[in-house]
């Protein structure tokens, strides 16, 4: 109970610095998703291709990047770049606009590998015998794809590229090591100047799970929607 | 090449990997024929039957559907498709649009049909086989036979030359082989081409003209229907049906 009294005042009093921190690693996770699964599809694209270097080169790519922990590549991309003179730039008006962009793109760089193999797997899972019949009755290969096999695979795809949605969201938490002002970042913030760490932590947790939850629901939302329009 | 041979099918050859499934299969198919292609499991029939599409590309040797070698890289296979229709095992109607969808998908997007006269035309067909009402229904809400019946129905609606079957009754319940029997006799009798891998020894032995007997990945014996039945030659042959015929 004093625990819960001391969270709640702990929130109110520094409610801008967690506020601020929710809209950044909102705006963190909307850019990643958006920028990951258009990396992720391209990627997808080649694997799937016919193209034999095109394919291995993704292979390599996703294994890597999949093998790696993203907190790595993100000291990379911030720290690593600029000693072989790539920086990111300083917008005016934007505050650490070098910082974001560093986090983001490596945020997208880590969540395209993971969606590449979600797009992969959910076109993969639809039976090869649609692909086959529409084949026979003389569809091109690209036709196939675009009327049979990805409207099927979408559905496969989509709770699974929800969940990646969500894993982006707390995964986001580890670029406060550059110094963006995310969640994290502001609740360390809170953490130095009070001491007083779990209850800061927990009312962190809490802003997270809200965050994940909203969006899982939404995911599964759309899943009902989508799944009433076509069985 | 004689004038009424719809396919001819030359040394064909088929390996997957070290299996070799086909080995020099020679025959063709006439016009108006229905050939049945029996054998036990694992003979190469329906390798055989996806070859004439090139669902199954060949390893060598040639297939020629109306004087055209469709194993060369040059041919646009997808048009001779059009031509040849096929029904399989697992039915294989797409699960994300509805029984007219089914039908119609083709003759409007590929032969450039006017939607409304490929309604039209489906709903027609599918009257034919008995299932006008299912017109709206999604294939998930179909029987396996009713499911056999619109995919005969989606590969008649190209209006093609010849049909090929890759065990069309082989996944359905007992009492639904029946009706999508019927279909097949009465498409037969209206002189469609067909082939027709199939268990079905009364199909065979009642409404194909010929038989083709594979073993192996060869065919063993090909003959009219009448005659094999009555008169086996091959070992393997009289092996084979003395099994089927005494269940």
């Amino acid at each position: 109970m004093e625990f819960l009294e001391k969270m709640v005042t702990l929130f109110t009093k520094y409610n801008s610095f967690f506020s601020a921190g929710v809209a950044n690693t909102i705006i963190l996770a909307l850019f990643t998703v958006l920028l990951g699964t258009v990396l992720g599809t391209l990627l997808a694209i080649m694997k799937l291709g016919k193209f034999a270097p095109t394919r291995w080169l993704a292979n390599v790519y996703i294994e890597f990047i999949r093998g790696t922990p993203l907190m790595i590549q993100v000291m990379f991309l911030f720290y690593g770049l600029p000693m072989v003179g790539i920086t990111f730039p300083s917008l005016p008006f934007i505050s650490n606009s070098d910082r974001f962009m560093a986090g983001i793109c490596a945020m997208s760089i880590n969540s395209g590998a993971y969606v590449a193999e979600i797009i992969r797997s959910g076109i993969q899972a639809v039976d090869k015998g649609q692909t086959e019949a529409a084949r026979s009755l003389g569809f091109k290969s690209g036709q196939t794809m675009r009327m049979v096999v990805l409207p099927q695979a979408i559905k496969n795809i989509l709770p699974a590229l929800g969940n990646e949605f969500v894993t982006v969201i707390k995964e986001s938490s580890i670029v406060s090591v550059i110094g963006i002002a995310d969640l994290m970042y502001q609740t360390n913030s809170v953490i130095s100047t009070t001491y007083r760490s779990l209850a800061a932590l927990a009312v962190a947790a809490i802003i997270y799970f809200i965050m994940t939850f909203v969006t899982s629901r939404l995911i599964a939302f759309a899943e009902r929607k989508m799944a009433n329009g076509t069985r | 090449m004689a004038q009424d041979e719809l396919i001819v099918v030359k040394d064909l050859n088929k390996s997957f990997g070290k299996l070799h499934v086909l080995k020099d299969v020679n025959t063709s198919i006439r016009k108006g024929e229905v050939v049945a292609v029996i054998g036990p499991s694992g003979s190469g029939k329906s390798t055989f039957l996806r070859c004439l599409n090139l669902l199954e590309v060949p390893t060598s040797g040639h297939v020629f559907f109306e004087g055209v070698d469709i194993c060369d890289k040059k041919t646009n296979i997808d048009l001779h498709r059009q031509k040849i229709g096929m029904v399989f095992q697992q039915f294989n109607l797409f699960n994300n649009m509805t029984v007219l969808k089914n039908i119609t998908a083709a003759p409007v997007k590929i032969r450039k049909m006017d939607p409304k006269a490929a309604e039209e035309k489906a709903l027609q067909l599918l009257d034919r086989v008995g299932l006008a009402d299912k017109a709206d229904s999604y294939p998930a809400q179909l029987s396996g036979g009713q499911k056999q019946r619109v995919a005969i129905v989606r590969a008649l609606a190209m209006e093609p030359d010849v049909m090929l079957f890759d065990e069309p009754t082989s996944a359905l319940d007992p009492e639904m082989v029946g009706e999508v029997l019927q279909v097949m006799k009465d498409l037969a009798a209206e002189g469609m081409t067909m082939v027709v891998v199939t268990h079905e020894m009364s199909f065979a032995r009642e409404v194909s003209s010929r038989v083709v007997f594979m073993a192996d990945g060869q065919i063993r014996e090909d003959r009219p229907a009448r005659e094999l039945f009555a008169d086996p030659h091959d070992d393997r042959l009289k092996d084979f049906l003395s099994k089927v015929l005494n269940l």
